[in-house]
């Protein structure tokens, strides 16, 4: 009986020392922002028939990657290297190529962020998703005078493959419109929104705050035209996030 | 012919009684825990990742019954000296070897199917995406395992259970690398060598092939010419290792 208690109380005590080590560890070691990232050819030698697996485990810690530096020391540093490995070893996967690109702009690479979409759009001719997104692109992070022209081309592209939105045509308008960039802006804004995911949404949201005016009245006809240009659910919802700080 | 069922049939409620269908319950669990972690982790492409992670744990949990079940197969019988009572009957080692992979391959349908079905519904109830690639993709696997289990149970009538295990995971791991070996014959300058390599590319089971799994996540279009000539090379491959087997086992002398 005692050396059955003796051997119990033993467990118990090394269970503890077991639980007390791992719970006193850091709860989040100090994550370096350059982390080992191989090379897509490497995978695509040894393990071709697992290489759909390998870019969706490598979209999960890109997207973790993201979330923790993004929101902790804003280095981004392996973001362009994990891209092009998922997207590379997943070629069609057209969420790791949106999220890529939105989650570039963070990482100072807008440069990258078009060619990654441009990519994607070679691999992927038949989703209006590339085409659209670079126009956003083009229009929001370009340069010169003929920025509004290169995005309105785009869209245009966007608009012409088959089952894509009927609102893309009014974008491409808008934007060789003369004029009203802030009117533009607010659209273009209302695209990001349309990626989906909640960081891109998060982007859109702060950009369209820094654009619209604040007097409820005037900021509610700024938005008006968003409706013309998104889906009405997107539009009511990005409208409602908004108009958060005027809800009492 | 009746030799080679009853062997089977045998074979079949021996491995089920192992438990090996507690496999599909470990899959199960795993896939659910799996599933809605990933829904709250992938930014809505939790349909893409339960369908590729769960068809890699298919393979996973399938080649371990696979290779530690066959391995087993003979040597429990030699071990327990049924093998004995068997032989003293007329009924040939090939038999024998036949009616014991096919036994085999009943269980594993019953694990496969199984997991494939389980996989399909949650994906279905989860994600909303009830494709019926990934009912192929689970056959597709199934046909590598019989490979897989042909192989172990070769190398379990030439050495230990153990050893056969082993070997069975080493030819499966080789199998996927196989355009490898076959680079390797590209890039030698010595002839010997270049043979060598060729002679090696030839007889480990080329699993590499055909990606099924890209598939399933719509990033290839299957060619379903290139599925049937991939299927029909890897049953010809099990009968010619099965041949083997049967003729080692012939042979052996207990």
């Amino acid at each position: 009986m005692l050396r059955r208690v003796v051997a119990i109380l033993v467990v118990l005590a090394c269970a503890g020392v077991v639980v007390a080590y791992q719970v006193s560890r850091p709860a989040r070691a100090p994550a370096d922002p350059r982390v080992f990232v191989p090379s897509p050819k490497f995978f695509q030698d040894f393990s071709p028939s697992f290489r759909t697996s390998i870019a969706d485990a490598y979209y999960l810690i890109m997207v973790q990657y993201y979330g923790e530096h993004v929101a902790g020391d804003g280095k981004l540093d392996s973001l362009p290297a994990m891209v092009d490995l998922v997207t590379t070893l997943s070629p069609h996967f057209t969420r790791a190529y949106l999220f890529g690109a939105f989650a570039l702009i963070d990482a100072g690479r807008a440069d990258v962020a078009y060619t990654v979409l441009q990519r994607g759009f070679k691999e992927n001719p038949g989703d209006w998703h590339f085409p659209a997104y670079l126009g956003f692109f083009a229009y929001r992070y370009g340069e010169g005078e003929t920025k509004n022209l290169v995005a309105a081309q785009w869209y245009e592209k966007a608009a012409a493959i088959p089952g894509s939105p009927d609102y893309l045509p009014r974008l491409a308008a808008a934007l060789l419109a003369k004029g009203g960039e802030e009117e533009k802006a607010i659209l273009m804004w209302g695209q990001a929104y349309l990626a989906g995911d909640k960081y891109a949404r998060k982007k859109a949201v702060e950009g369209l705050e820094r654009v619209l005016p604040k007097e409820k009245e005037a900021r509610m006809r700024a938005l008006a035209p968003l409706y013309e240009t998104m889906p009405e659910a997107d539009a009511n919802a990005l409208i409602a996030e908004l108009f958060k700080a005027y809800v009492q | 012919m009746n030799q080679i069922a009853a062997i089977a049939v045998n074979t079949f409620k021996e491995t089920i009684r192992d438990r090996v269908l507690a496999v599909i319950v470990v899959f199960a669990l795993i896939m659910i825990v799996g599933g809605l972690w990933l829904g709250s982790i992938s930014l809505g492409e939790q349909g893409r990742m339960m369908k590729d992670f769960g068809l890699v744990a298919v393979t996973f949990f399938g080649l371990i019954v696979a290779v530690f079940v066959a391995a087993g197969l003979v040597h429990k019988e030699v071990e327990k000296r049924t093998v004995f009572v068997l032989f003293s009957k007329p009924v040939s080692r090939a038999a024998f070897i036949t009616g014991k992979f096919i036994g085999l391959c009943g269980t594993m349908a019953a694990v496969l199917a199984g997991m494939g079905v389980f996989l399909f519904l949650l994906v279905w109830a989860v994600a909303g995406d009830a494709s019926g690639m990934t009912l192929v993709a689970v056959l597709m696997i199934y046909v590598q395992l019989l490979a897989v289990m042909a192989v172990t149970i070769f190398f379990s009538t030439l050495g230990s259970a153990i050893l056969a295990s082993v070997l069975g995971i080493c030819v499966y791991v080789a199998g996927q690398l196989s355009h490898n070996v076959l680079s390797l014959t590209r890039l030698g300058k010595n002839a010997v060598t270049e043979a060598l390599s060729w002679v090696v590319y030839v007889i480990i089971p080329n699993f590499s092939a055909v990606d099924v799994k890209a598939g399933v996540v719509g990033e290839d279009t299957l060619a379903w010419g290139q599925v049937a000539l991939w299927t029909g090379y890897l049953l010809a491959y099990v009968v010619v290792v099965l041949a083997l087997a049967a003729l080692v086992f012939r042979r052996k002398e207990f």
